[in-house]
């Protein structure tokens, strides 16, 4: 695990290093949008998003909405808002809002499954039939899905900058929980690379992103009211979840185009010790066409 | 073509010789489609002393332009053109610059860009 720390922290910090000097274009280097004007967008196809909780499907994907507004120095981008400070030709600082993924394992309707399609409720409810108690000394105790207490979705608010370089764009942010859900801090160090074969479009990114103990802690840690046993034993730490994101589209029309995406996310080892986990990573395929207003 | 530069020159200086030129439209904005001024002309143009004169441009299809009498006092161009022309009246006899006017083609703004920041599938 660490060993892959070190190798994605060695790709994604390379390209400022060695070649810093700005590039200018839109469409094939970074995406860009027209100021004033929403861009609406529809998904349809199929895909599916892993849950490495233990006892929770995976969500099938089946449409995706994005829709984004920018002015002059604010914009609204697929559910958060920024702010720009500094829009320069090699860098841009922005006061922006997200919102974590972690939330969405437990939730289905979290904002980050906004569209996504689950089988049906039986998460819970196949989960007594399912899951008999078992003899397995690690499996006592484990509350059920059902005997949590709801992890909540929150909106982190924070600072980020984009360094553009002429092999991809580097992000960092940094941000804290705004309405006090867990009143941890998050932060990202994410590689992007842009590139256009005619009217392929790809887009890598490289993502290491850490949590604060108080995140893992939240949505992976173990209350007392739900195990006393696993409150006790354990003790969540901050956190460094490595990922690695392939998007293409291949434009067809003005309007249509065809989408590829496939995300896989190695968790990190302080969340893979929660036991509520089963699994070490986390991974999200989507094929399908794209509707573009 | 020297000639049109200095006549040029002279005529932004708005030389006072006691003659006018005016056009009917002095500004064409082009679509963004399509970046290409199609319009008809009307140069028109007084003279104090009565004397033939010669129109000169940078406009390649009517380099220069010479009116057959003293009594004619404008002139009706069609033209299709995606930079500015500028237009100089002349004495035809004594080639001096009398007036100078220009059609200005702009174009019409293209939207405003900027970079975007998240992907848009970034909800996946």
């Amino acid at each position: 695990m660490k060993n892959l720390n070190v190798l994605l922290l060695t790709c994604i910090l390379f390209p400022i290093f060695a070649w810093a000097d700005p590039v200018d274009s839109c469409g094939s280097e970074y995406e860009c949008i027209e100021i004033g004007r929403w861009d609406i967008g529809l998904a349809l196809g199929y895909g599916s998003r892993s849950n490495p909780l233990k006892d929770y499907e995976d969500i099938p994907i089946y449409l995706a909405p994005t829709f984004a507004y920018y002015g002059d120095n604010w914009h609204f981008d697929n559910g958060n808002f920024g702010y720009t400070l500094v829009e320069d030709e090699k860098y841009t600082i922005n006061l922006t809002t997200s919102f974590s993924n972690d939330s969405a394992f437990f939730r289905r309707w979290d904002p980050s499954n906004v569209f996504l399609t689950n089988n049906n409720d039986l998460d819970l409810k196949s989960f007594s039939i399912r899951t008999q108690p078992t003899v397995i000394e690690e499996d006592q105790g484990v509350p059920t899905p059902d005997e949590l207490e709801t992890r909540h979705f929150t909106y982190l608010g924070g600072v980020e900058a984009y360094i553009y370089t002429r092999i991809g764009i580097l992000n960092l942010s940094l941000a804290h929980d705004l309405l006090n859900v867990h009143r941890g801090t998050e932060a990202k160090l994410k590689w992007l690379y842009n590139h256009s074969i005619e009217e392929w479009k790809f887009e890598l990114a490289l993502v290491l992103d850490w949590k604060s103990e108080e995140v893992v802690d939240y949505y992976y840690g173990i209350r007392p009211s739900e195990s006393a046993y696993w409150s006790e034993n354990f003790q969540a730490g901050s956190a460094i979840n490595t990922g690695i994101e392939l998007t293409s589209h291949y434009v067809l029309t003005e309007h249509w185009e065809l989408l590829f995406l496939a995300r896989y996310t190695q968790l990190a080892d302080e969340i893979v010790a929660s036991p509520l986990l089963n699994e070490d990573h986390t991974s999200t395929f989507f094929v399908g066409t794209a509707y573009r207003f | 073509m020297l000639s049109l530069v200095s006549a040029l020159a002279a005529a932004e200086e708005e030389l006072d010789l006691g003659a006018i030129l005016t056009l009917s439209t002095e500004f064409c904005i082009t679509s963004a489609d399509e970046n290409v001024c199609q319009l008809t002309l009307v140069l028109e143009w007084e003279n104090e002393f009565i004397r033939p004169i010669c129109i000169l441009s940078d406009y390649k299809e009517m380099a220069k332009w010479c009116a057959e009498s003293a009594e004619t006092h404008s002139l009706t161009l069609s033209i299709s053109t995606t930079d500015d022309i500028h237009f100089v009246m002349i004495d035809k006899e004594t080639h001096q610059t009398l007036a100078g006017v220009k059609l200005k083609v702009t174009p019409a703004a293209e939207p405003k860009v900027r970079r975007r920041y998240r992907n848009p599938w970034s909800l996946f």
